[in-house]
């Protein structure tokens, strides 16, 4: 068989064993192809707080339903309290007990449910019951009265009903009878008016109606009071809605429906002041706890397998074939002269880690000083091994001084630069006061260029942010990366750069 | 060229910046990947690197096939000997200290003559004698060497280039690099110094590039900074139809070379020297490729050829290998 024809069927194999175990992990064992497709978790801490009062203190908190939280599972968090779950019909309370508790308690609840959104805002079967009229005497009964009349007039739907009464009540001005009404669930209810007097009304309409309670999935809102929501029965089923938004169908992906079925969201007796405050973090659901990956006896399992001190080193261990892969790009189709051959890789490493600006100017003060440094050296006539050490001791001083330097002009970023491949960067400057001298200035400033130019491309390939996904949870694709590199490897065509250095060829 | 009309107008500016792989190809111009791919890598095994990157180990090699070169009158392998290297020089005038790993030059000190306890490069420059160890044990550390491993250092005879090719340099011997495929001399090429390459033969530093006619050895065409040249920049001497002496004796040298390192495509790097005629001086495994622009001639219209006859006779002699090329690359 001919070198072509191994190279051929080296390469088809890699290209077929890595493509396959990819396609193998996409399709069988659900890993998300593309970066976008990510899943991750909402992780929702509900807070309870409350002072003891030194007696017996029982908590219950109501729960989001079972089928919700059922996929990820949840805990709870409480020092000394005897902790239970009660289920009734459907719905869940945590609860907490304890005796002789005294001072500030806070019991926590977490909650895992798939950021793709829940199906806590869907519908709910709804059990037959004839929804309660409301008895208000005096006016502000008759008043009442007057109203529903008017919504029932106009409609009779659940749905349109609903979205009628809390636009009205929404709405700044109204009726008369509006307006003392609404001014008699304010005096009477206060903060909770607007929704007592919706449900008062839909039930009044025929439209059975309680509250719920949700949470905004935003990160950004941190420590939030429970939303307030309406569940209403639009005759076979519950459905959620939020009052300020009547007309809106809850949106899953926004808002996490924590409570509903009524009841209160949290009891707390034995306990003054008690309040609930939820927290909600998106949380990246690391691939490994896909369970079907742990079962896996493919690479992605062993790597996944390892702690997470480990796995972060593999992050960068995987982006070092990216680089060699630019690297073998720009020197063998482009001919991009760099110094040393794998050094514009341990430079993008280091890029990585700082600002791509920052870093560069870095590289090059540093060069720069070095090389000065090391011509003053070559005067003492130093052996080479102690020469390089004293350009290693010279590039950390410097690098402390930058750092100094820039931290005190307020550049933070100054700061990390602990990575700085020195050593490399003092054989760098050795090399290149080597050529300096032996080829002259313009060939060790255009080496020096072409490293940093190919530099900056292996760190923006590394970069991506679908590459880095990839090199990190597809690993088996630098076996393609690899097959791509043996294919550079037997190209024997025209660089770029001849091309140019051929310019002027002409036949005699 | 089809494309260059009759009328001496300018190309176009993007004309002049490049050439198509296209052109390139059909004008044969070798490029570094092909060299390496196709020539390098299947015809030179590894294990014959060492023959010829260790210039020690090519002179031991010659001097059994008979093949004139340089004399050594020191080899340096310890920073302890480096202290005796004076007294070793005592006696001699001129030399020249190379480290015997280097390549393209690199690390490369001419002594011309002495001046009290100085040393005189070529240029007129002064060196002192503990300048010239300092060298040394740089070249004994590596920073020449091909991978920085530790060197020796080599003193040798410094040649004296023959009047006819004096006068093409500036202040340097020129050499005459041969290039050979499976023993048939391919290209041919005279390399001379200028002012500014400042005594050094590296092409890309601005010295010349001469092509040689390969049947008669008489210059044909020389490109300084990869444009054709007619005269010395800085002499005026004219560069063309210039004879190289002995020439036979250079292709012989050559075509030995070959046979002594077994290396299938391989440069000869030899100079004429006034009283001693032409010596090699050393082989490269890796030769480069400015060859085909000094003598206006892509590589790979002549290794076509060879490697077609190869084939049909593996087993001719170096004297039918001589001749095969002197008749099939012969400007005539």
């Amino acid at each position: 068989m001919s070198s072509k024809w191994k190279l051929i069927t080296a390469v088809m194999m890699l290209c077929l064993i890595g493509g396959g175990v990819a396609v193998y992990k996409v399709s069988s064992l659900g890993v998300p192809f593309w970066p976008g497709e990510q899943v991750y978790d909402w992780q929702v801490e509900a807070r309870v707080t409350f002072f003891a009062t030194g007696r017996r203190v029982k908590a219950r908190l109501a729960l989001p339903r079972a089928n919700v939280t059922d996929r990820r599972g949840r805990e709870s968090g409480s020092l000394g309290y005897h902790y239970n779950i009660e289920t009734e019909r459907g719905g869940q309370t945590a609860v907490w007990a304890a005796e002789n508790r005294d001072g500030k308690q806070s019991l926590y609840y977490w909650v895992r449910f798939p950021g793709a959104g829940t199906s806590a805002a869907d519908r709910v079967a709804a059990e037959s019951a004839e929804p309660s009229s409301v008895g208000l005497g005096g006016a502000v009964g008759d008043a009442f009265v007057v109203i529903v009349d008017e919504l029932r007039r106009v409609t009779t739907d659940p749905d349109a009903l609903f979205v009628a009464v809390f636009q009205r009540i929404n709405q700044e001005s109204g009726s008369q009878e509006f307006t003392l009404v609404k001014r008699y669930y304010e005096e009477e209810f206060g903060d909770d008016a607007m929704l007592r007097m919706g449900i008062d009304m839909l039930e009044s309409s025929g439209v059975r109606a309680r509250k719920a309670y949700g949470v905004s999935l935003d990160e950004e809102l941190g420590a939030q009071d429970p939303i307030p929501l309406i569940e209403y029965c639009d005759g076979a089923y519950w459905r959620v809605r939020d009052p300020r938004d009547p007309g809106a169908i809850l949106d899953g992906a926004k808002l996490f429906v924590w409570h509903r079925g009524g009841g209160p969201l949290l009891d707390v007796t034995g306990g003054e002041n008690s309040r609930v405050v939820f927290t909600v973090a998106r949380e990246r659901i690391p691939l490994h706890e896909l369970t079907d990956l742990q079962g896996s006896p493919f690479l992605i399992s062993t790597i996944l397998g390892l702690p997470l001190s480990e796995r972060a080193v593999f992050r960068y261990l995987v982006l070092i074939p990216l680089g060699a892969f630019v690297v073998v790009l720009m020197r063998n189709i482009i001919g991009v002269a760099t110094l040393g051959t794998f050094m514009p890789v341990l430079l993008a490493l280091a890029l990585l880690e700082m600002p791509v600006a920052q870093g560069l100017v870095m590289f090059s003060i540093l060069t720069a000083v070095g090389l000065w440094f090391r011509f003053m050296l070559s005067r003492l006539n130093l052996l080479v091994v102690p020469r390089v050490a004293a350009c290693v001791v010279i590039v950390t001083l410097l690098m402390m001084m930058m750092t100094v330097v820039s931290y005190h002009l307020g550049l933070q970023d100054g700061v990390r630069i602990t990575l700085f491949p020195m050593i490399i960067l003092a054989w760098t400057i050795e090399r290149m006061s080597i050529i300096w001298e032996e080829e002259g200035n313009w060939s060790a400033l255009t080496q020096v260029g072409g490293s940093l130019v190919v530099a900056v491309l292996a760190y923006w390939f590394m970069g991506i942010p679908v590459v880095r996904y990839w090199s990190f949870y597809f690993p088996e694709l630098l076996l393609v990366l690899l097959a791509g590199i043996l294919m550079i490897g037997r190209y024997t065509g025209y660089r770029l750069s001849e091309l140019i250095r051929f310019r002027n060829f002409t036949e005699s | 060229m089809k494309f260059i009309s009759p009328v001496k107008s300018k190309p176009p500016l993007w004309r002049r910046c490049f050439r198509t792989p296209g052109e390139l190809r059909r004008m044969g111009v070798a490029g570094i990947n092909a060299r390496n791919g196709d020539f390098v890598l299947p015809l030179n095994p590894r294990a014959l690197y060492r023959l010829v990157d260790d210039k020690l180990e090519t002179k031991r090699l010659a001097e059994v096939e008979g093949i004139a070169f340089p004399k050594t009158y020191a080899v340096v392998g310890s920073s302890h000997e480096t202290s005796k290297l004076e007294k070793m020089l005592e006696g001699v005038t001129s030399f020249v200290i190379k480290p015997t790993r280097g390549s393209g030059g690199k690390g490369v000190l001419v002594i011309d003559g002495r001046e009290g306890r100085s040393y005189v490069k070529p240029s007129g420059a002064l060196v002192s004698g503990d300048e010239i160890r300092h060298h040394v044990s740089n070249i004994l550390a590596g920073l020449f060497s091909l991978g920085g491993q530790r060197d020796k250092a080599l003193v040798e005879y410094r040649v004296r280039p023959t009047g006819g090719l004096t006068a093409l340099s500036h202040q340097g011997a020129p050499d005459i690099r041969t290039v050979l495929l499976h023993g048939y001399p391919v290209m041919a090429m005279l390399r001379a110094a200028t002012r500014e390459s400042d005594g050094r033969a590296n092409l890309h530093q601005g010295a010349l590039g001469i092509g040689i006619d390969l049947e008669t050895g008489v210059t044909t065409r020389a490109i300084y900074h990869g444009k054709p040249v007619e005269r010395h920049p800085d002499s005026g001497v004219d560069l063309i139809g210039v004879q190289i002496p002995a020439w036979d004796e250079v292709l012989d040298i050559s075509v030995t070379c070959h046979e002594m390192t077994g290396l299938g495509y391989l440069g000869v790097d030899v100079m004429i020297d006034e009283t001693l005629g032409p010596l090699m001086i050393e082989v490269n495994a890796r030769p480069g490729l400015a060859i085909q622009l000094a003598n206006g001639v892509g590589l790979l219209k002549r290794l076509g050829p060879i490697v077609r006859q190869y084939e049909t006779d593996p087993g001719a002699t170096p004297a039918e290998k001589i001749a095969f090329s002197k008749a099939e690359f012969g400007r005539r």
